[in-house]
């Protein structure tokens, strides 16, 4: 008996179709894996199962056979439709107990709190994903692996029937991970049916029973893990053979910048390692093994506690980003959307942002100057469409990606380190990235390319740094494969 | 709990630290600082911004602010004046058509503010300049005199008044049934109702907010008009003690009010805030501006302390709030 | 391009609005609008206003706002005519003094607004309501409630003198009006100021010294009031702390009806020009048809709050079109 079924679900925002006519039923007690790119509707069609968008007219879910209407949050928590979410979605300001239960008294529509029940609930979640916290303190105050024990257990407080995890485990290490994975059977035992949203494959094949896959908004198929292999679920999430163009490892010995002893506290710690000329060095890892937070400490965003670095064996400080431009670094930040560029304003001003006091013509901007670089980087990136006055917040992913680089390249760069270079754009678009990245190594260009996706860093890096809880914890080369990084990340 | 009193509590400690300092050095500029009768008109006067700084805190609360309130109050003190001029009626009316008007201007902010996602600061900018427009318009400027005795009378009524042989009394002043009330309903409503946890949970989490099932164009608007009531309730105090209405009593009051809310310890980004601190805001103001007068210091220092007081308050807020961010935990690191 | 044309027809639209009250009051007083005596009280009057319009104009740029306007004026207006009332010094060295000081002062306080929000992150309205009561408190505490008189009388050319037929507060207006378009639209600080109030953390992520930007930002805000309370103080030959507070508001309604964007990263500073034409304009008209001046404020706030209510409509908009993005 199918506890929950889609029926025909569409959703269009103005002039996208975000999701296309979507079908498939989920049984009861599975764990059922949702799989897709970024931008497959994975996380429209969640936002539709829990009430906080609204499907298009025509849309049908049914629950336990029957048709539901979920018109609000409310109504899907009332249905049994609970959600933890890969940003947790807590509120830093209440206490572990309000975060794991109020949500509770909200959907009863009660007037008044009733704080002794709120608290048994609370510690009776608690206690079934095995948190250790004081109940009473501030979420702010506990540490990101107890942080996403709370939005576990916040979801256990509800009458679950069908429990949504999304991306639950980027942020846990591996104990955590099984942990996880044994409270998630613990449920299914229960009767819950869960549906598992994940990117890493041997996680899937571990937790899910079936397994279904969308692209690009639409249905691809839903098979159980028993009859399908990891190749074969790569290539119906892509639509094709995924074999990234694999590049040659080069070998280089000519030094630009080291790291020694680079430590924070809480971000990470005795970091050292090399960085040559024209060499694309890579560093992988778990969300939250602190790579971003290390490169940053590079860059001047991050002020490390100690150690030291080193441009051309000379020593270096860099205090903030200004500094590091000096030093001829450049920063492609992870999020485009928040860090990367001024999305309101035009292409051309933020292919400009960080090179205005070389377009100067005198005391004022020259004009000319301003376009001939921006119409100079478009082409040379072939940044499409060419309307330089166009705000880049209309332009695709990937081309959005290419005005960061294109930023940064404008600055004549040489140490460049990229942060996520693919995250959210499409395959296409992905292996020009790529090829760019390689095409500037060549050039001599020094790239720290930071990523979570293994294919990419195999494809691309010439070395490979393996980060975990804040350490350096591996160096591979020549014939790194993903189970052996993988090995070494989360082990 | 106790843990999350401690920390509710290290910034009040703050405040009372300083608080105590402060009144030690008013006590020994002039020992009348600390004697009853001081003590009581001290909490007398600031009865209507201690009202009116609990409305002030929901509305920081959620990560907003209202710097119509000051004319609000005015405009609810007009409202007064005339029905009771002219209509007549009892207090407890009175009461009712005050809470209500302050309640109706508390939603048209709540309104700009929620629905249509108007910056806080710039919609009751907005509704402030039309009350202040109305206002004058309305009275002229001119104050509105002989108001009934229920409510001209309200600031003179003590409970167990003990006549003290040497002339003179001691009582329970009604109006402060009004601020302790106030204090109560206050604390009830953010400390225990839903709506109350949900003024916490959107000025902590929008997005998380809605997702748990709050509204939050619900609660927001629902703290505006809250504001607005407690601006009725204020007016009526205010109207009690000083027993005439004055159209202009409320200038600059606005920013007053913000000062002792966030002396108090309220976040002004929104999330944190407490009953107890916003309290101690007031009196705290209160006792600075008693003490100098009481120490002969010329008025318009009051205003230097004020806007001080209010430099360093944000200030000690927001760094305290930054190095807290850079403590944080990003990466358990294990030795 | 789509984007370049709207923006500019933006002012087009301005203009119209401004062309079209101009014709209304102009008719509805039977012509009086135009006499000599009122464009002449309209051009000596419009631009301290202005003044502190585009002082406004800058602080909301980027995104904040500087409530302390008002009160920086008048207290850079206050030191002014202390020195300048001071019977110790000759004439000269009186003016140049008081000028000195004046400007000077007020560029110092709103240094100390910029240092306090670009060094500390504090959030500017907090800041500057913070400095607004501490600027209100000194100037009290200076005049002691009263006004300072006095000044020598070579002095009132600055606010009632004209060069060339232009009275001399139009022509510090306009010079500054274009110093200030020069400087945000065609200088590097100008494009840091939009990209920063766009969005900060980009501006900091691409290497441009926030905090630097910021600071200039306020005490550019602060040199814009003490250019305004010299007019201040030489056309009314004193100076006290009460300038009517409802010019704080009326500056941000000006900024704001011009197309600036609350939120920062937009503006020109055309249209806040033309805006505070419109709204001195209005003032005027209300004025010379006999009608309360309290009207005066009532429009203005309620054109205020319709104007973020459209741009907020037009945004909500433009939000569907980003989450479109995010999930395309």
């Amino acid at each position: 008996m199918s506890v929950l079924e889609f029926r025909n679900v569409s959703k269009s925002f103005p002039g996208v179709k975000a999701l296309g006519d979507i079908s498939f039923a989920v049984e009861k007690q599975e764990v059922h894996v949702l799989i897709g790119e970024n931008g497959a509707g994975k996380s429209t069609l969640i936002k539709i199962l829990t009430g906080v968008n609204s499907a298009d007219p025509g849309s049908e879910i049914w629950i336990d056979n029957k048709k539901a209407e979920i018109g609000s949050p409310v109504d899907a928590l009332n249905l049994g439709i609970v959600a933890i979410y890969q940003d947790f979605s807590l509120f830093d300001n209440l206490s572990v107990v309000e975060n794991i239960a109020l949500g509770l008294q909200v959907t009863r529509q009660k007037k008044v709190v009733d704080w002794k029940g709120m608290r048994k609930k609370a510690e009776q979640a608690m206690k079934k994903v095995r948190l250790e916290a004081d109940p009473d303190e501030l979420v702010a105050n506990i540490s990101v692996a107890k942080k996403q024990l709370v939005a576990i257990a916040r979801a256990l407080v509800y009458d679950v029937k069908v429990l949504i995890m999304d991306e639950p485990t980027s942020c846990l290490s591996q104990g955590e991970v099984e942990q996880l994975f044994e409270i998630v059977r613990e449920l299914k035992a229960d009767g819950v049916t869960i549906i598992f949203v994940s990117h890493k494959m041997e996680e899937i094949f571990e937790i899910g029973d079936q397994i279904t896959v969308l692209r690009d908004g639409q249905y691809i198929k839903t098979a159980s893990k028993d009859n399908i292999t990891i190749d074969e679920l790569i290539e119906l999430m892509v639509g094709r053979k995924v074999t990234y163009e694999t590049y040659g490892k080069r070998k280089m010995n000519e030094p630009v910048l080291r790291v020694e002893n680079l430590c924070k506290k809480a971000n990470f710690k005795d970091i050292s390692f090399e960085l040559n000329k024209g060499e694309i060095l890579g560093v992988t890892g778990l969300v939250g093994a602190g790579r971003t937070e290390m490169v940053q400490a590079i860059f001047g965003l991050n002020k490390p506690d100690s150690g030291a670095i080193y441009l051309h064996g000379k020593k270096i400080t860099i205090h903030s980003p200004v500094d590091a431009i000096k030093h001829k670094f450049g920063y492609v930040p992870e999020n485009r959307l928040t860090e990367g560029l001024v999305q309101t304003q035009s292409i051309k001003r933020n292919l400009n942002v960080a090179i205005l006091e070389k377009l100067k013509k005198g005391v004022f901007l020259s004009d000319t100057a301003r376009s001939k670089s921006a119409a100079n980087w478009m082409e040379k990136l072939s940044i499409k469409p060419v309307l330089p006055d166009m705000p880049v917040g209309k332009l695709s992913g990937g081309n959005q990606q290419r005005v960061v680089i294109a930023k940064w390249l404008a600055t004549d760069p040489e140490v460049l380190i990229v942060d996520e270079p693919t995250a959210g754009i499409d395959i296409g678009a992905k292996e020009e990235i790529h090829r760019l990245l390689r095409e500037l190594s060549d050039g001599g260009m020094s790239i720290i390319v930071v990523s979570s996706e293994l294919p990419e860093v195999i494809s691309i890096c010439d070395r490979i740094l393996i980060m975990k809880n804040g350490r350096i914890v591996a160096e591979m080369g020549e014939g790194a494969t993903q189970e052996e990084i993988l090995n070494k990340a989360v082990l | 709990m106790e843990r999350v009193r401690n920390l509710f509590k290290k910034k009040e400690a703050g405040i009372i630290t300083i608080f105590i300092i402060v009144m030690i050095i008013i006590t020994i500029g002039n020992n009348a600082f600390l004697s009853p009768a001081n003590i009581m008109n001290i909490l007398t006067t600031n009865i209507v911004m201690g009202i009116a700084a609990l409305g002030m805190l929901l509305v920081i609360i959620t990560g907003g602010i209202d710097v119509s309130i000051g004319w609000v109050i005015t405009i609810v003190t007009v409202v007064i004046g005339e029905f009771s001029t002219k209509v007549g009626g009892n207090l407890f009316i009175l009461i009712l058509v005050a809470c209500a008007t302050g309640a109706a201007f508390g939603l048209a902010n709540g309104i700009l503010v929620a629905h249509l996602k108007l910056p806080a600061i710039v919609a009751t900018l907005g509704t402030m300049s039309i009350i202040n427009g109305l206002v004058l318009l309305v009275t002229n400027g001119k104050y509105i005199r002989e108001l009934p005795d229920y409510i001209s009378g309200l600031g003179q009524q003590y409970l167990f008044k003990v006549e003290m042989a040497e002339g003179g009394f001691y009582g329970f002043p009604v109006i402060w049934l009004f601020w302790i009330g106030a204090i109560v309903l206050t604390w009830f409503v953010l400390r225990h109702t839903l709506v109350g946890r949900g003024i916490y949970a959107v000025g902590g989490n929008v997005e998380s907010a809605e997702r748990v099932g709050y509204r939050p164009k619900r609660v927001l608007t629902f703290a505006y008009v809250y504001t607005g009531i407690m601006a009725g309730l204020a007016a009526v105090v205010h109207t009690g003690i000083v027993r005439i209405v004055d159209p202009l009593a409320f200038k600059g009051f606005e920013m007053q009010v913000i000062a002792a809310v966030v002396v108090g310890g309220a976040n002004v980004l929104g999330g944190y805030g407490t009953v107890l601190g916003t309290t101690i805001g007031v009196i705290f103001m209160g006792v600075i501006n008693n003490g100098m007068v009481l120490m002969h210091i010329p008025t318009f220092y009051q205003k230097i302390a004020v806007g001080l007081i209010i430099l360093i308050a944000v200030s000690i807020d927001v760094v305290q709030q930054t190095m807290k961010e850079r403590r944080m935990v990003k990466v358990d690191i294990k030795d | 391009m789509k984007k370049i044309k709207a923006k500019s027809s933006e002012v087009y639209v301005l203009l119209g609005v401004l062309a079209a009250i101009i014709i209304l009051f102009g008719v509805a007083s039977g012509g009086a609008l135009f006499s000599g005596n009122i464009l002449q009280t309209f051009a000596f009057q419009f631009p301290e206003f202005g003044l502190l319009a585009l002082g406004m104009m800058v602080a909301i740029l980027t995104g904040g706002i500087n409530m302390s306007l008002v009160s920086t004026a008048a207290l850079a207006g206050i030191l002014g005519a202390m020195v300048l009332s001071n019977p110790a010094l000759d004439e000269t060295t009186a003016i140049t003094l008081g000028i000195v000081v004046c400007v000077g002062s007020a560029c110092l306080m709103g240094a100390l607004n910029g240092a306090i929000i670009a060094c500390l992150n504090v959030p500017p309205m907090l800041v500057t309501i913070g400095t607004m009561t501490l600027f209100e408190g000194i100037s009290l505490n200076l005049t002691e409630g009263g006004a300072i008189s006095g000044f020598p009388e070579t002095f009132f050319q600055v606010g009632s003198g004209s060069i060339l037929g232009i009275p001399i507060p139009l022509l510090l207006f306009i010079i500054m009006a274009v110093i200030l378009f020069l400087l945000l639209e065609k200088t590097p600080w100008g494009e840091k100021v939009y990209m920063l109030g766009s969005n900060p953390k980009v501006t900091r992520y691409s290497g441009i010294n926030n905090t630097a930007v910021l600071f200039r930002v306020y005490v550019l805000s602060g040199l814009m009031c003490g250019l305004a309370a010299l007019i201040m103080i030489s056309r009314y030959n004193s100076t006290k702390v009460d300038y009517g507070a409802s010019y704080l508001l009326q500056t941000v309604s000006a900024v704001v009806l011009g197309g600036t964007s609350i939120s920062g990263g937009y503006g020109k500073v055309a249209g806040t020009v033309i805006a505070i034409l419109v709204i001195q304009m209005i003032t005027t008209g209300f004025n010379l048809l006999g009608i309360n001046k309290l009207f005066t404020d009532i429009c203005v706030g309620a054109v205020l709050i319709a104007v973020l209510a459209a741009n907020s409509l037009k945004e909500s908009g433009k939000l569907n079109f980003s989450k479109k993005r995010n999930l395309a």
